[in-house]
């Protein structure tokens, strides 16, 4: 550069400090980049680093508490016994174990003595042998290799051997002399090795069973365990960790074009099996964590659901949502950001993640809040409108088969009309083979129209079938008039959550006008009659008794508001008596499948008495006369309800019907309501009815085809959110602005609600919020009955309700006893048969938590099921569940235990229902179908002898509790009838019940400890009959084989001897 | 809703955005800094014309030329060294902007669903409004490929020998006009219309007026043969559309092609340079400055007077 000396600014001018300042910047930025690059873009290593320190304390702390409890398990007298006991035999085997010690050392010096010279000779003999097989044979090159051969093997090696003493020899040996000497070598140190084995077998047993008794004892891991956990954790590579699941049939999800990448357990490490084994657990406050936002250490909470679905094969981000390649930043990894359409599910709503792959269960294990969700679909009638997969379909199905009964039957009649044209036009033929052809051609017409009929007759029973599952939500309105008094229906409209809190009926936002409309239609166009007869009052005492023993209470409740006692399955009955009228309610609680008409749907109407007279047949319509006899097809003749027959007599009947009208407000009056019969009203109630989709929940007159009017929402979850409604609140929702009960926004701020979590539960708050600031009302959804948890299940549910994320073959459809499990629940929980009986172990009943089931009334309860499968003979089962009080003439009564009060009702289950619910019930026992009874061996005379002394001892007396068929005392018992059994048990479940009862249903009245286990058999703990002795067989077997064989005529006899019983009755 | 500023905020602060909103100062910026520097050559020059002797020792026009200074300035370092600084300055402001704003990636494409508003990246986004003015044959192909063309002809029909090596305005004033017009107005006024006045729908939002989603617009678009007093006697059929509408951009062209003469021989100077020029550059030249103009006219037409197109046929529309 020259030397500047000029005032020229353009020479004179420094730019020094300008170009100092912004290199330093550039440095200060290239700090800030490598910064950035080591830990703002990589956050999981910070985390990793904290997890280390925070997990080494914790090894650290660990270590001396489990060498303490190791030390303490260690001086106990039975680790010191086995202690000693090891090392006496290993005294004991100590100088024979030295013998074959210096013998297998002296065997190994031989071994390698010769090892080097045969395995020369080995070598040649076999190359040699090699080149000989070349060779063909007889040929003169064969016979001189076959002599190098022989030579080879002649040939002599020197072998410096050990010999005994010490001293070495030399030995010369040839081919066949070293391999002798190197088999028995062999063979002799094979059996050094053997007897080794054996001799230390003893000190080696007592080992391991020191070893095993403290892995026994010691609760979680060992100190050495926990050291090398430890080491492993202080050199724990600072790595991205990753989950990399290849399926065969990828999609555009998470499980994208490369398969599925989570890098999830980069920041949550207590979620590597590497690093915290999956027999250890570690909580937050384990590593000292207890900021929420900063604790992605913990292992995973629910261990169990690991070990049904692999790390390896479903990663992380399938099931709880998210974005699993991120991991740039908590947002971005938990896909909480507008571009990620997964994001981690809330963790009130994480079961959502279950639904994808198990949408075909009404209920999964682990995941109450899903199960909630999808119970409440169904039961709050969510279903009548939106229509689901997989849940009740049996309307469309319905719908379906008749439609094809009708094309059947079309086609039927052109094939009859089409036979006799071919018969004529094969008569006016011009030769004989078109003739023959067109005859052929009517033949096998007429073969078609009856294989029509065998398919016509196959769909009418699926649709007797069908329409037995129908069910509908909500009462029939078909049948108000005779129901309900005329006043209070608009009411009950215009007032659903006022009247009745807990009601399952949504309110709808009707104006007044459209209340009377609607009311005025339902109640015109509904059944004028035959009316029903008149029934004289009953005694409304025994009615409340009645109601409050038979089970009612399993699925409805008495009482208003907090003092309400009861189900809530079905409705709560405390103000029935204001709404129902007397004689409906009789006819009601007697047969509430009873129906005033039946339904034709081919004709489209209700028929009536002339319809019969017609044809010449009574009025009479049920289960087994379905068919119309208009068109010979099946009938509507059930209610479509799930309430079952609870098989009362029609005085008992008359008694609850008498109780249930008392029970309403002593204010109640309602006012008239003279637009119910205006004619006028009718259109337009009519097209109200079809704009609410009434018909949903309801059968209503000229309604009962009408197909559900809701947006279908099986991936309801997956929709795009451009799709969803937000109205006028979509910028509000976007902002999330808090918004009132009617939409209006307030002025705070929170998370944007923007999102398929957002719309959920602002529409089951409250559905009209998203027609705020509408210049017309346009929204139908009513506002459903449902609590802040119930919507959070419900949200839950619909989050889940997803175009899976997963490959097909992810989704939970297993092929065998699983199966009929996930399609038994849809039948247990349609009927809530876990209102009376406890089905899972661990979740109780309905009837259970209620206050008049504590304590010693428990044996009033309806038998628990948790067995049922290994209990009963699915044959028998199936005819129990077909009629439940096992009897046509004498219905009035339990089938099995006629003893209890509660009363297991009939259900008019279709065939296909009761043979799933057989199967549900073996495969929860884990029962394998179809069941072979197994052949008892029959009782020698001298057994029966024995059995009857300890059926009649007074230690057991079995006949004081079972039924015995005595009237009188069966009052009084509380066990089946023995004569039950050979039909019903099976006789394995009998023998392991009565050896431990309490094992099987705990609280049971039948007693424990009848037997003890004596060797190899069970023997009667009570005082012996002398006859016994001598007797080596097993006693409960006995008594089971007895129970098994019992006839009524030995039981009778049994009674004159038993000491509980009553004898005099047994005689009779 | 009026007077969101929220709504401003978001679009300004997107990732996505930031070179847009550094154009809305940058641009303006150097071109004042450029007329700034053109205006001073110009000034200098007629000083350096008027007086011969200045011109001898006063040629340097930042910093006059004094006694004792050197003639000339040399490359290395006096110029260099302020590239270099400049090249400093940019790599830290590069830097620091890749740090701090990641790249706006956003969700896996769905197929089944377009994002709305669907925008391209911002130096495309001219051309997507153009969309909204022409068919896509013609806003996407033909204008495209006449701007590329055009570019590409500018050495062959630039006739004028001054103003290389140097800013100046007065000896450039039709070059820098057009170029103004073309890139200013035209291309940067239609990304920043694309950025920050599309929403949702390519509907026309004012700032600060909030991008609602669920906005219902109600806008009759017509062609130009349906207006009165055309329809009168043009019948809407689709021999009178083809007819009319080549008379009227036939029209338009003879209009617009007078115009554009006049302009070029507003001056004397200008005068001059046309003589020089070869008829087919002439030709060329007010070709493609009728067609530059089509454009500003066409937004006016359908944004002011709602026209869609102006010659309807059965395979392009205008």
């Amino acid at each position: 550069m020259p030397e500047v000396q000029t005032d020229d600014p353009i020479q004179r001018k420094s730019l020094s400090t300008a170009i100092l300042v912004s290199s330093f910047l550039l440095v200060l930025s290239l700090v800030w980049a490598m910064e950035d690059e080591f830990f703002g873009l990589r956050p999981w290593r910070g985390y990793q680093l904290r997890f280390t320190a925070a997990y080494s304390k914790y090894l650290k702390q660990q270590i001396p508490k489990q060498e303490n409890a190791l030390k303490a398990i260690e001086s106990s007298p039975r680790y010191q016994e086995l202690l000693a006991a090891r090392d006496a035999a290993q005294k004991a085997a100590a100088s024979r174990l030295a013998e074959i010690d210096a013998e297998t050392r002296a065997v190994n010096q031989q071994q390698a003595d010769i090892s080097d010279a045969f395995t020369t000779a080995r070598g040649k003999v076999q190359a040699l042998t090699y080149q000989v097989e070349l060779a063909r044979k007889g040929s003169s090159s064969r016979a001189s290799r076959e002599k190098d051969v022989e030579e080879a093997r002649a040939e002599k090696y020197t072998v410096e051997a050990h010999l005994p003493g010490g001293k070495i020899g030399k030995e010369e040996l040839d081919f066949a002399a070293l391999s002798d000497k190197f088999v028995s070598l062999k063979a002799k140190k094979a059996e050094l090795t053997l007897q080794r084995v054996a001799v230390s077998k003893e000190a080696s047993d007592l080992s391991a069973q020191l070893e095993e008794y403290k892995k026994e004892q010691l609760a979680g891991l060992g100190p050495e365990q926990l050291r090398s956990l430890l080491r492993a954790s202080a050199d724990l590579p600072i790595e991205i960790r990753q989950i990399n699941v290849n399926p065969s049939n990828v999609g555009l999800n998470n499980f994208g074009s490369g398969g599925l990448v989570d890098r999830c357990q980069s920041c949550h490490l207590g979620m590597d099996k590497a690093v915290v084994p999956v027999t250890m657990t570690v909580t937050k406050a384990d590593l000292g964590v207890s900021k929420s936002h900063d604790a992605p250490f913990t292992s995973h909470p629910q261990p169990e659901l690991l070990k049904a679905h692999d790390l390896e094969r479903f990663g992380c981000s399938p099931c709880h949502g998210g974005n699993g390649r991120a991991v740039s930043s908590v947002e971005k990894a938990h896909g909480r950001y507008e571009h990620w359409l997964w994001p981690l599910y809330h963790s009130e709503n994480f079961e959502a993640g279950c639904q994808q792959c198990h949408s075909s269960d009404a209920w999964t294990q682990y995941a109450p809040v899903l199960n909630r969700g999808k119970a409440l679909y169904r039961s709050r009638g969510c279903i009548g409108c939106h229509k689901f997969e997989g849940f009740d379909d049996q309307p469309e199905q319905l719908q379906a088969s008749r439609q094809m009964i009708k094309q059947l039957e079309q086609q039927k009649k052109e094939n009859e009309l089409e036979v006799p044209r071919l018969n004529k036009q094969a008569d006016n033929a011009a030769d004989n083979d078109t003739a023959h052809a067109l005859y052929a051609k009517a033949t096998n017409l007429t073969v078609t129209i009856s294989k029509i009929d065998a398919r016509v007759e196959q769909l009418d029973r699926r649709a007797e079938s069908l329409s037995r599952e129908a069910k509908k939500v909500g009462p029939d309105l078909k049948e108000i008039r005779m129901k309900l008094h005329k006043e209070w229906v608009p009411y009950w409209l215009g007032h659903t959550h006022e009247f009745r809190p807990a009601t399952k009926m949504p309110q709808f936002r009707l104006k007044q006008d459209e209340v009377e409309a609607i009311a005025a239609f339902v109640w015109q166009s509904a059944l004028p009659g035959p009316a029903l007869p008149a029934q004289p009052a009953g005694n409304a005492a025994h009615g409340k008794e009645l109601l409050q023993t038979r089970g009612c209470l399993a699925c409805h409740s008495l009482g208003e508001g907090a003092n309400s006692v009861g189900g809530d399955f079905a409705a709560n009955l405390s103000r029935v008596g204001e709404k129902d009228r007397y004689e409906y309610l009789v006819r009601w609680v007697h047969n509430p499948r009873e129906r005033t008409r039946p339904y034709c749907p081919f004709e489209k109407r209700d028929l009536g008495p002339e319809d019969y007279a017609r044809h010449g047949l009574p009025f009479v319509f049920d289960l087994d006369h379905s068919r119309c006899p208009n068109d010979g097809h099946e009938l509507e003749v059930q209610q479509p309800t799930v309430m079952p027959n609870l098989r009362l007599s029609i005085e008992d009947a008359r008694d609850v019907a008498s109780f249930i009208v008392t029970l309403k407000r002593s204010n109640a009056s309602y006012a008239p309501a003279p637009f119910m019969d205006d004619g006028n009203l009718l259109e337009k109630g009519k097209a109200l009815v079809r704009n609410y989709g009434c018909a949903g929940c309801h059968e209503i007159a000229g309604f009962e085809d009408e197909g559900r009017i809701g947006a279908e929402l099986t991936t309801e979850g997956s929709k795009p959110i451009d799709r969803f409604d937000f109205g006028r609140l979509t910028e509000v929702a976007k902002r999330g602005i808090i918004v009132q009960a009617d939409g209006s926004p307030t002025k705070k701020e929170e998370e944007s609600w923007y999102d398929q979590r957002g719309f959920f539960l602002h529409k089951l708050v409250n559905p009209a919020v998203f027609d705020y600031n509408r210049s017309e009302a346009t929204l139908k959804m009513p506002k459903p009955n449902v609590t802040a948890d119930d919507i959070t299940a419900l949200t839950t549910f619909l989050l889940g309700s997803v175009d899976p994320q997963f490959p097909p073959e992810y989704k939970y459809l297993p092929a065998d006893q699983r199966r009929d499990i996930q399609e038994g629940w849809w039948i247990v929980t349609k009927y809530n048969c876990m209102g009376c009986h406890q089905i899972q172990v661990g979740q109780p009943s309905i009837l259970q938590t209620l206050p008049m089931y504590q304590a010693e009334n428990k044996a009033n309860l309806p038998p628990a099921l948790t067995t049922e499968g290994a209990r009963v003979d699915p044959k028998w089962l199936e005819g129990f569940l077909k009629n439940p009080a096992q009897s046509a003439t004498d219905t009035n009564r339990n089938g099995v235990r006629s003893y209890l009060q509660v009363r297991m009702p009939t259900f008019s289950f279709s065939e296909g229902e009761i043979q799933k619910l057989v199967r549900f019930f073996a495969a929860l026992s884990s029962q394998q179908s179809p069941y072979m009874t197994p052949k008892l061996e029959p009782l020698t005379a001298a057994e029966r002898d024995l059995a009857r002394g300890l059926f009649t001892s007074k230690a057991a007396p079995c006949l004081k509790c079972h039924a015995t068929g005595n009237p009188a005392h069966d009052k009084i018992a509380s066990a089946p009838n023995f004569l039950l059994a050979r039909e019903r048990l099976k006789a394995a479940w009998t023998e392991r019940w009565i050896t431990d009862p309490a094992k099987i249903i705990p609280g049971t009245s039948m007693p424990s400890g009848l037997f003890r286990r004596e060797g190899d058999r069970w023997v009667f703990s009570g005082p012996l009959p002398a006859s016994f002795h001598g007797y080596t067989k097993d006693h409960a077997d006995l008594l089971v084989r007895y129970m098994f064989q019992l006839t009524p005529e030995e039981q009778r006899a049994l009674l004159g001897r038993s000491p509980g019983s009553n004898g005099a009755g047994g005689a009779n | 809703m009026w007077g969101d500023w929220r709504q401003l905020w978001e679009i300004v602060s997107v990732p996505d955005n930031v070179p847009i909103v550094a154009l809305l100062f940058l641009v303006p910026f150097y071109v004042w800094y450029a007329f700034r520097q053109a205006l001073a050559t110009d000034k200098l020059i007629v000083q350096l014309t008027s007086d011969p002797q200045l011109a001898k020792t006063h040629h340097r026009k930042v910093f006059p030329w004094k006694l004792g200074w050197d003639r000339e300035v040399h490359v290395w370092p006096y110029l260099l060294r302020i590239e270099f600084l400049a090249a400093i300055v940019i790599t830290v402001i590069l830097m620091v902007w890749s740090i701090t704003l990641n790249a706006p990636l956003e969700e896996p494409a769905n197929p089944n669903l377009t994002m709305n508003p669907a925008k391209a990246p911002w130096y495309f986004l001219g051309l997507q409004e153009m969309l909204v003015y022409f068919d896509p044959w013609i806003a996407g192909v033909v204008m495209p490929t006449l701007i590329i063309v055009g570019l590409m002809a500018i050495p062959y029909i630039d006739v004028n020998p001054l103003g290389n090596g140097y800013y100046t305005y007065r000896q450039r004033k039709f070059a820098i006009g057009t170029f103004l017009f073309g890139f200013l107005t035209l291309w940067v006024g239609m990304i920043v219309i694309g950025t920050f006045i599309r929403g949702p729908g390519w509907m026309w939002f004012w700032p600060t007026q909030t991008w609602d989603h669920t906005r219902v617009d109600f806008a009759v678009n017509r062609n130009l043969n349906q207006v009165l007093p055309f329809s009168w006697v043009v019948p809407d059929t689709a021999w009178g559309r083809g007819i009319f509408g080549g008379l009227a951009t036939g029209a338009y062209m003879v209009v617009a092609g007078y115009l554009m003469h006049r302009m070029c021989v507003m001056t004397d100077f200008a005068k001059k340079l046309y003589n020089r020029m070869t008829l087919m550059q002439i030709l060329t030249l007010n070709m493609l400055l009728v067609l530059m103009l089509s454009l500003p006219v066409k937004i006016v037409l359908r944004l002011v007077f709602r026209i869609k197109y102006v010659w309807v046929t059965p395979w392009f529309s205008v």
